[in-house]
């Protein structure tokens, strides 16, 4: 594309159709089929005021919002029409318009990305065929939506893709997004020019602008609407004169391709060609910032960054376990603990003999994604995982890792191009892990070219000169470092190190760890993958940057030690019993009394005579409006910890965990209100029962599926509207229909136990407590 | 007007909690840090619109129970609130940590958005004086069908202005968001009491009970 001239694109387009008599209510999209010759006025006009590329009329053209009015294929191609009709004869191209889908993708909504790829999908590959020359995914606050549509776009069509986000004030769009992680995450994925859009006039745009070319070098876009509107009426309040006058600053950052959004009309256009008519092309810095990012956070490179571990089954049978029950809960958690720690990127490795680790990957990721805002790394092998990874972050992740070996970087290095993900590295090759440090130099220098020859910038590679154990390698430490510190200083590259390695074997292996680490970070180390739940090391990383400089007058070290007690005793917990610690919600006691308790009774016994009794203690308390929810919910939460130690134990003896019996628990199709099922969850696994939790807005066919493959006799539907209380009389009704013996509890805020009997439901379950005492008659 | 978050309300928390009688002061300091936490993450976002009771504005008004509140109304004013996907992803984090921590927020939550709702009528009332304004009305209540959120979503362009979506159920997603319609009128209005106007009606836990609110 040009980058020496102004591109001009058009401005409005639906107001422009209500003035030339779209009827109230009526989807503009439909007009290309029943008045495309108005359609094309509109662009017709813009095109005589100097638009260069007009927009299709195609906001809403996708099947969701068509619905059954009309096909997308046949909208799409008449208005690709219409726009075609305007430009006959002229230089103007035609973008295919492509707006937000109008549902929330997961993880706030239910719409999956699989889903929307697919309905995007449907709509560029129309695009395409009816004659457009370009895409342009517009008016987005959700970058997973765009990732969605950049694949959708590149994957199925041969355009050039630009995208316009739509920010507010804040610099963040209604989903949080940064502007610096539009730009990583967009211009990784190989888009052709970014900006944005709507939202906001052009002076209250500037400051975004300024912040985005720091981030990409890429062509950017600006097409703000004609001012802020009036909150009262809603209409806009510049001049095209205005307008045009604040565009003409906006551009001095930068910008090339400009255009107008709600509010402006063809005459707000013509003032701007004619405002920019004499103005040269500015120039620009280059970007100065990199990293990887999520939607919401970015971890910028040339910083201290900490990968967090924990989330890996390597050696842990518990978390192995996890994976194989496929129990998120217990993920989740690790994900939490690591952000809440410190961790600033989350090591994802599912890796386990007998997993799908492809599928198992998505399902982590987008897990994750959905309780974290933390950028990721995709840790595999297999590039059908990595790839699958990559694919669900939302966000521009690393991929960890490749080595030396030709074929490895070969595969993997395309897939990480494609994505834009960055790379880490690993100072190895098919003949193992070379015992100098001038070797482990050389493999890095074999991975940078790789990198460069698959046209991945060396910013985005980070070396890993590999952690040997001391009490087997002693020599290695040195060499380690050596070659850490000459990759950061003489390459001047990024580098992760795994280092807890270091001191395997050893007793009090912190002070080892602690020391190696610290050395490491002098030596030039970026990214150390640690565990962030140990507090010495998170100690050290702290105290490192307040050295280096990084953490600015010492602030974040001050905020983290100042009032800190030394030796805080441990609250007195001989006093303390198990039931008490329970009933009071504490966690901490409550899993030291559980570790106490279990060196002199089994697994099983603890639960049966210490665990379950005090839960049904508090059970009553509750009943008899003693305590209330909240801390029913909080002593279920303490519970929980105990039986985790249970299982824990009983996960390293290799037996299976206690299950009283299984449970379905779903939110009915329609109804996104998930909370309630959530505490439901919380107290039937603490009453030892295996929840299979279903989800929200989930159809009556999938709970009869899950009920029949799992072979589960107690199910639980919850729904909190009126509304969707029809679902789940159709869910039991199925439910009943296809033969499967089951018994079937409902719940929710609009159900009554009149309601549950009507709708054929067998128990009706009044709060959290009540679907236990359901669970213990129907399974014991 | 901008959305203003000003207070959560303790003792409604409370009582959005099931909490009856006096509350454990332990309880109350939970709540109290819980609301702190939502109050700094909640982003509050507002859009409305003020129109002449016209012909031409018909379309906005539905169910017979509106129209008895907006009888003698010379204009009618829609609105949109909500706390924002900021506050949405707080409470979901907090079910991955504690669920207990992460009822009370979803209760704060409640309160808040009721908050951002009342403020925005008080400026209202403000701008709007010496006329007065009737109650609000949401989808839902009452005779208004949950249909009518698709026309209040097209006539306030919510999702591009607010960044809230309707599902095909016709419910909200961030969860925590209203939309209301209520009249400016030029005599004074007396407050619709009963639970039939009110948006808990269906799902208050006095009810359930056989007692209201007011009884408390």
């Amino acid at each position: 594309m040009k980058t020496n001239e102004f591109i001009f694109l058009d401005g409005g387009m639906g107001t422009m159709l209500q003035a030339a008599g779209l009827p109230v209510g009526m989807m503009p999209e439909l007009w290309n089929l029943t008045a495309p010759e108005k359609v094309t006025a509109v662009h017709r006009q813009y095109v005589e005021a100097g638009s260069q590329i007009v927009y299709t009329n195609t906001f809403g053209a996708n099947r969701l919002k068509l619905g059954e009015k009309a096909g997308v294929d046949e909208v799409v191609s008449a208005a690709v029409r219409a726009a075609k009709a305007a430009t006959a004869g002229t230089n103007a191209r035609v973008a295919l318009d492509v707006g937000p889908l109008g549902q929330l993708l997961e993880p706030l909504g239910t719409l999956t990305f699989e889903e929307a790829y697919d309905i995007f999908r449907e709509i560029v590959a129309a695009g395409e065929k009816a004659g457009a020359d370009l895409v342009v995914i517009e008016t987005e606050s959700d970058l997973y939506e765009v990732k969605a549509a950049v694949l959708a776009a590149k994957e199925h069509t041969d355009l050039p893709v630009w995208v316009t986000m739509t920010f507010e004030a804040t610099g963040r769009t209604f989903l949080g997004v940064s502007v610096g992680a539009m730009a990583l995450t967009l211009d990784g994925l190989g888009v052709d020019a970014l900006g944005f859009n709507c939202s906001l006039g052009p002076k209250q745009l500037m400051p975004m602008v300024e912040e985005l070319r720091r981030w990409t070098d890429l062509p950017l876009i600006l097409k703000p609407n004609a001012g802020l509107p009036d909150p009262e009426t809603g209409a806009y309040t510049i001049t095209p004169g205005e307008f045009a006058e604040e565009m003409r600053e906006a551009v001095s950052l930068g910008v090339t391709v400009v255009g107008g959004c709600c509010g402006t009309t063809p005459d707000f256009i013509r003032a701007l060609v004619g405002a920019l008519q004499n103005v040269p092309v500015p120039g620009r810095p280059s970007a100065d910032r990199r990293g990887v990012c999520s939607a919401r956070r970015i971890s910028e490179f040339g910083k201290v960054q900490v990968i967090g571990e924990r989330i890996n089954p390597t050696g842990k049978k518990r978390f192995q376990q996890a994976l194989r029950e496929g129990d998120m809960d217990y993920i989740l958690e690790r994900a939490v603990e690591q952000q809440d720690a410190g961790a600033q990127i989350l090591d994802i490795n599912v890796g386990l003999p007998g997993i799908n680790e492809p599928e198992m990957m998505v399902r982590v990721v987008k897990a994750v994604q959905s309780v974290s805002d933390l950028p990721l790394q995709i840790d595999a092998s297999d590039p059908a995982a990595i790839e699958a990874g990559l694919r669900a972050v939302n966000g521009r992740a690393i991929v960890n890792s490749v080595n030396g070996k030709p074929e490895v970087l070969d595969k993997i290095l395309p897939l990480c191009k494609k994505y834009g993900a960055a790379v880490v590295g690993l100072t190895m090759d098919a003949d193992g892990i070379p015992e100098t440090w001038q070797k482990r130099v050389e493999l890095a220098k074999r991975i940078e070219d790789a990198c460069l020859r698959h046209g991945i910038p060396r910013s985005d590679l980070l070396i890993d000169c590999l952690t040997l154990t001391i009490s087997a390698q002693q020599e290695q430490a040195n060499e380690t470092l050596t070659a850490v510190e000459y990759v950061s200083r003489e390459m001047g590259l990024g580098s992760v190190l795994g280092v807890s390695n270091i001191s395997f074997g050893m007793p009090e292996r912190e002070h080892i760890t602690v020391s190696f680490l610290t050395q490491a970070l002098r030596a030039g180390l970026t990214h150390p993958i640690v565990n962030p739940n140990l507090s010495a090391i998170m100690d050290a990383i702290c105290a490192f940057r307040a050295l280096s400089g990084e953490d600015e007058r010492g602030e974040a070290y001050i905020a983290r030690f100042a009032g800190r007690k030394k030796d805080e005793p441990v609250r007195d917990s001989h006093e303390l019993t198990l039931a008490e610690a329970i009933g009071r919600g504490l966690k901490t006691e409550t899993r030291e009394l559980t570790r106490k308790a279990l060196e002199t009774m089994s697994e099983l016994d603890v639960v049966d005579q210490l665990l379950i009794p005090a839960l049904d203690r508090i059970g009553e308390q509750y009943e008899r409006q003693e305590i209330f929810l909240p801390q029913l919910i909080s002593a279920a939460g303490a519970v929980c910890e105990g039986f985790e130690l249970v299982r824990a134990g009983l996960a390293g003896k290799g037996e299976h965990s206690v299950s009283k019996g299984k449970i379905i628990l779903a939110t009915v199709q329609g109804d996104i209100h998930d909370i309630g099922k959530n505490i439901v969850k919380v107290v039937l696994e603490n009453y030892g029962y295996t929840v299979l939790d279903l989800g929200r807005d989930v159809p009556p066919e999938r709970v009869v599926e899950a009920a029949i493959r799992e072979d589960v006799y107690l199910i639980g539907l919850s729904a909190l509207m009126t509304t969707t209380v029809g679902a789940m009389e159709q869910t039991i009704k199925a439910l009943r229909e296809s033969g499967h013996d089951c018994k079937v509890m409902v719940g929710g805020a609009v159900l009554t136990p009149e309601y549950a009997e009507k709708i054929g439901a067998d128990y009706y379950a009044r709060d959290a407590k009540c679907s236990a005492d359901i669970a213990k008659i129907v399974l014991g | 007007m901008d959305a203003r978050l000003t207070k959560i309300d303790s003792s409604e928390v409370m009582r959005y909690l099931g909490v009856r009688g006096a509350p454990d002061p332990e309880l109350l300091a939970r709540v109290e840090a819980r609301s702190a936490e939502l109050m700094a993450a909640a982003k509050p976002r507002l859009v409305w619109r003020r129109l002449p009771m016209t012909q031409e504005n018909d379309y906005l008004i539905a169910g017979q129970d509106l129209r008895n509140l907006l009888r003698g109304c010379r204009e009618i004013v829609l609105f949109a609130a909500t706390l924002g996907s900021e506050a949405e992803l707080l409470i979901r984090r907090a079910q991955a940590r504690d669920m207990a921590e992460a009822l009370i927020l979803d209760a704060c939550a409640g309160s808040a958005i009721e908050n951002v709702c009342d403020n925005f009528c008080a400026d209202l009332a403000a701008l709007a004086a010496p006329d007065y304004l009737t109650d609000r009305y949401s989808p839902g209540y009452g005779d208004l069908p949950l249909e009518h959120q698709k026309v209040l979503f097209s006539a306030l362009n919510i999702t591009r202005r607010i960044g809230v979506t309707l599902t095909e159920s016709g419910l909200m997603l961030p969860q925590k968001s209203v939309t209301a319609i209520l009249g400016i009128s030029p005599t004074p209005r007396g407050r619709r009491s009963g639970c039939t106007h009110c948006p808990m009606n269906e799902t208050c836990a006095y009810r359930k009970e056989g007692t209201t609110c007011e009884d408390q």
